[in-house]
């Protein structure tokens, strides 16, 4: 009875990590198309829901190993698989807060090997695959697609120069469409299979499946609308960051940065070295900014750098935190399930208090968590009613009379 | 411990190569289409160029269905 209790514990903690892979990760696939008004915010997610959902569907080679080579795959129990998602949570629920893009699939490896060391110690843990599968490829991603957009970038406005803007508009927003439509279904068939073999590894261990066997038809569909819920509901902070804060995208610009995304993203799944879309993505539209010599936000680039370094160890800290509560029982699964709940709760309650939606999303170029992180605030913010810090608040009082 | 160089420099060479191979394609496509649009304005015939650019949007369009194919794991 215990046991079947964990086990719904893990499997509803599993969707709810596919939900926030999912909500991360729109923007991978769609920033480019909002920020250029080639698809509107909620046809972008809409259009990236669904074929999030059909790609999850379509995978039929579930990952049979979760550990990635990090660990040995003995060293893998349900309690350690619980405490890594609830890292992996926790660190993607706190970079969307900020409006960072980072990598889903770093962040429940992170979780994951934070609680196998906190289980079977450190030296469990292979050091060389970190470099070789998080280090290396958090450096080429960006690298490689960088480049690719870049040019791309530069050739379309060469090759289009004394073309009509009108003509130029309607023909690459057709490009941007399908590039990104390609993304999220790329992104569906590789992201979605990850929660179906969380969850089919946890009903083999629980003795419900027999060995060896695939995802059950309702794995299969319940991960695929998880990852499709979440990629509808926008994670609109992440797509603000990446379509309006990096760098302002034109419309060349974004078809470019698409075509660069979408064929790294498929070379790198089918020649063998594998990139994370999240790196792919922004790396594209750095690229692109820098290959039609726009003003990139650099620094914001390399707050985002900085957050792919502490993907690892920072989800890793909350897993082996978290891995030390799942050890406890069934009342250290219950203990865990509440304060993850209550986290979350308090990251919701933070991030109204600077709301981004699909109304509001390339209104701005700015992500605010709390309104001293910078000395610009929004004039609709309730808080400009009472007269704030007399230096900062001379623009805000103005327009909040209105 | 084994790092892939090889498949490294593969994807990416890969993916610089198809990312500007698709832009030139579409930007190219786009281009030429316009162009026959403007001259049909002006009382030409744009008959040639807009097939000119038709036709490379549509091998940008089959790069776009041999992305799907390779996205869709049924297909191979």
């Amino acid at each position: 009875m215990t046991e079947l209790f964990v086990v719904i514990t893990v499997i509803a903690v599993a969707l709810i990590f596919d939900f926030t892979n999912g909500f991360h990760d729109s923007a991978n696939a769609m920033a480019g198309p909002v920020a250029t008004g080639a698809l509107k915010p909620r046809t972008a997610v809409i259009l990236g829901a669904f074929l999030n959902l059909v790609g999850a569907c379509l995978s039929t080679e579930v990952a049979k190993t979760i550990s990635g080579g990090f660990f040995d795959d003995s060293l893998i129990t349900v309690p350690i698989i619980l405490a890594g998602l609830v890292g992996a949570i926790l660190w993607n629920l706190m970079t969307w807060l900020f409006g960072l893009p980072s990598s889903s699939s770093h962040a429940l490896f992170g979780g994951l090997i934070g609680a196998v060391v906190v289980g079977a110690g450190l030296a469990s843990v292979h050091g060389w695959v970190i470099v070789s599968k998080v280090l290396l490829p958090a450096i080429v991603a960006p690298l490689v697609a960088g480049i690719a957009a870049a040019w791309a970038t530069r050739l379309a406005y060469r090759i289009t120069r004394k073309t009509p803007s009108v003509h130029t508009n309607t023909g690459f927003k057709y490009g941007q469409a399908f590039t990104a439509s390609m993304v999220a279904l790329a992104h569906g068939t590789s992201d979605g299979q990850k929660t179906m073999g969380v969850i089919t590894l946890v009903l083999i261990a629980a003795n419900l499946q027999a060995s060896g066997t695939g995802p059950q038809l309702w794995v299969i569909i319940a991960a695929g609308v998880a990852i499709g819920l979440g990629t509808y509901s926008g994670g609109w902070r992440i797509m603000r960051t990446m379509g309006k804060g990096i760098v302002e995208i034109e419309t060349p610009q974004g078809a470019a940065s698409g075509a660069a995304t979408s064929a790294t993203i498929l070379a790198s799944a089918h020649l063998g070295f594998g990139l994370s879309t999240t790196h792919v993505s922004t790396g594209s539209i750095l690229g692109s900014g820098v290959g039609r010599g726009a003003e990139v936000r650099w620094r914001l680039a390399s707050r985002m750098a900085f957050a792919w370094l502490l993907t690892l160890p920072g989800a890793g800290l909350v897993g082996g935190l978290a891995a030390l509560l799942a050890d406890q029982g069934v009342f250290g699964v219950i203990a865990l399930t509440v304060l993850l709940a209550g986290a979350c709760l308090v990251i919701y309650v933070l991030s109204r208090r600077h709301r981004i939606t699909h109304a509001n999303v390339t209104d701005s170029h700015e992500v605010l968590v709390l309104t001293a992180a910078t000395p610009t605030t929004y004039p609709d913010d309730p808080r400009l009613e009472a007269p704030p810090k007399p230096k900062k608040a001379k623009k805000p009082k103005a327009k909040s009379a209105a | 411990m084994h790092i892939d160089w090889a498949a490294l420099g593969v994807v990416t060479v890969v993916s610089i190569a198809t990312s500007v191979i698709f832009t030139i394609l579409l930007a190219s496509g786009i281009r030429f289409v316009s162009a026959a649009k403007i001259k049909s304005n002006e009382g030409g015939s744009g008959a040639a160029i807009i097939s000119i650019g038709y036709v490379l949007l549509g091998i940008a369009g089959l790069l776009v269905l041999f992305g799907i194919y390779l996205i869709v794991p049924q297909f191979h």
